[in-house]
């Protein structure tokens, strides 16, 4: 006989413990990078304007704040993705890259890096380099092939996508790699650094950016808690439940591309967190959607505000990029599922 | 309540239904039987919607199957599949309360619907229990509380019912089960017999895919004998259960003698 299932905490516990650390994590992250800023000191900037030094203010107010932020969103953004595609493919083990997101990112992002000179005359672009332009309509392009390849008259079917994700991903991971190969000394350091993320780019457009695209999904997204709870029990049965299957798959396929799209844009592939942060949340409150999702937000946003401020201290003055930090977390956290899944059948 | 009407099936060319038609009406309990690939499941998907007939239609509540809105048929058909794959755990208590995503009835009533349809099913001791950790058997008894949870308004009213005829109240309930007693033990075989027959006599059309023919016998208002997607016979348990049918349909000898304290016919083979 099995042990009966104990639920870690209830969801508002978790969610009560989630919104403590939040601010904690957000002032550790303005407080540690090259130049340690004192939480004193952060006070003072934040409540009377000034205080402390101009130099800790310009820190803070340009570089700090923008990023502390974007990193939140970007993490609430990736983590909310990953649950809502978990859910959509009913695998607890399915992952943004799935979709074929990050792969077709990094199509666009080489493309802008290697043939870089014909793009800059263009500029910026609400505040995206060519690059993270280049990235977004790659991930847009490689999400709605993937869709296409798996949807037929008998309506999308999730087993193909998974399979043609699979294929897409390899297809333009040979057009990266045929890209690199292209490309001189420089532009294969940036190629490969952008493939492991990073948030040093971070400035107020970028968080103006996110900002609308995480406040556009936070208002759709929490609608379809109840059907993807549905969902979880298998397509037919959602429909037997009065859910509209065909529409829901292509609402959150939509919602998660441009989650994806918009945070690989700009922060580049930043691995492990939309499959790590939901997986956790499951753990500790149970699968449903109604406290997955905005749980999934908080911790995804706690955990890349803090991945970014380990990044950022690691190598001190260098940084490590913040994809190389969750992937460090990440890859040994999932290694660990796997066993505990495996040993569970 | 629901009218199957000259039904043909046909998926990737190859037939799988031909020319069904059978009247189920409300409150009636009707038994789909038949040998593996006669057709039984395919028909069922039909009803429920998820294969759409090639030929003829099928009537729900004097309406065409392909006009009822999901949302709309949720209200008040509830569909147990053969087997279920839920990889998230739930717990039991949670995956009876998705029965409930169709309505809007608020949490407190919900909440005492899923503690009655738990216990209605004798799984009251699974609530808390994750549903990955069950039991063929407790697995299948889960969903059976999450259908009927859906449907629980249609048959646990308060009162009498005030509808005469068949088709005035659009709120009659439909419930579709696929070999819902496979996974049983025998005190649930009987225990489901005995919720079946509860709820159709309070107005609740069943369909069922069935294998033991002793168990159908025991609550099927009509049985349906089918073979390779024709239906080879349909009407009462004594008119069906002869050995001249079950050799014909089955290719089984088998003798049919009389239950010595019920009267109803039994199958021995």
């Amino acid at each position: 006989m099995k042990v009966l299932n104990t639920r870690l905490i209830t969801p508002r516990l978790c969610g009560l413990l989630l919104l403590i650390a939040l601010p904690l994590v957000s002032l550790l992250g303005l407080m540690t990078g090259p130049v340690f800023i004192p939480l004193a000191d952060i006070l003072s900037i934040s409540l009377s304007g000034d205080g402390g030094n101009s130099q800790e203010k310009l820190i803070i107010e340009i570089i700090r704040l923008p990023r502390v932020i974007l990193s939140l969103l970007v993490g609430a953004l990736l983590a909310t993705c990953g649950a809502l595609l978990q859910g959509l493919f009913r695998n607890p083990l399915a992952d943004p890259a799935l979709i074929g997101v990050s792969a077709g990112a990094s199509v666009g992002a080489s493309i802008v890096i290697v043939f870089g000179s014909m793009f800059t005359a263009g500029g910026l672009l609400l505040g995206l380099s060519a690059i993270s332009v280049g990235a977004f309509a790659g991930a847009i392009i490689a999400s709605v092939i993937i869709f296409r390849l798996a949807t037929g008259p008998q309506g999308t079917s999730v087993a193909t996508m998974l399979l043609a994700g699979i294929a897409i991903s390899a297809l333009a991971g040979a057009a990266t790699n045929t890209l690199s190969y292209l490309a001189d000394n420089d532009m294969l350091r940036r190629i490969s650094l952008w493939q492991m993320g990073n948030l040093q780019g971070a400035s107020w457009d970028r968080v103006g950016l996110c900002a609308l695209t995480a406040a556009f999904l936070a208002v759709l997204i929490p609608r379809e808690a109840g059907a993807l709870n549905a969902m979880l029990l298998g397509e037919s049965e959602a429909r037997h439940l009065g859910v509209n299957v065909e529409w829901l798959k292509r609402r959150l396929i939509i919602y998660s591309a441009l989650g994806v799209a918009i945070s690989v844009a700009v922060a580049g592939v930043i691995a492990f967190v939309g499959l790590m942060v939901p997986h956790v949340i499951r753990l500790l409150v149970g699968p449903d959607h109604r406290a997955l999702l905005p749980l999934s937000a908080l911790a995804g946003a706690i955990l890349l505000v803090a991945a970014d401020a380990l990044a950022r201290v690691v190598i001190t003055p260098a940084e490590l990029p913040v994809g190389v930090v969750t992937a460090l977390l990440g890859a040994p956290f999932f290694l660990w599922l796997l066993v505990v899944q495996r040993r569970r059948t | 309540m629901l009218k199957i009407d000259s039904v043909g099936l046909t998926v990737s060319a190859v037939p799988l239904l031909d020319n069904i038609s059978i009247d189920c009406p409300r409150g009636s309990v009707t038994a789909l039987m038949g040998p593996n690939g006669a057709g039984k499941t395919s028909l069922l998907k039909v009803i429920s919607g998820e294969h759409k007939a090639s030929q003829g239609r099928v009537e729900i509540n004097r309406q065409s199957r392909e006009e009822w809105k999901p949302a709309d048929i949720a209200q008040f058909m509830a569909v147990l599949p053969q087997s279920s794959t839920l990889e998230f755990a739930f717990t039991s208590e949670e995956v009876v309360a998705l029965g409930r995503t169709p309505h809007a009835t608020g949490t407190v009533r919900d909440a005492e619907i899923i503690t009655a349809a738990l216990a209605k099913v004798d799984a009251s001791y699974l609530a808390q229990r994750s549903f990955v950790q069950l039991s063929g058997g407790e697995k299948q008894r889960v969903q059976l509380a999450r259908v009927l949870a859906q449907i629980w308004d249609h048959f646990e009213y308060e009162g009498e019912y005030e509808g005469e005829h068949e088709g005035d109240a659009p709120t009659d309930g439909i419930l579709l089960l696929d070999e819902p007693s496979a996974a049983f033990d025998l005190a649930h075989q009987l225990m489901l017999i005995d919720i079946v027959q509860q709820i159709s006599a309070r107005g609740v059309t069943v369909v069922m895919v069935m294998h033991d023919l002793n168990l159908a016998a025991k609550c099927a208002d009509q049985m349906v004998f089918m073979n390779c997607g024709h239906c080879t016979a349909v009407g009462t348990v004594t008119e069906l259960l002869t050995p001249e049918l079950i050799k014909k349909v089955f290719s089984v000898d088998a003798e049919v003698i009389t239950h010595p304290v019920q009267g109803t016919p039994m199958v021995v083979v």
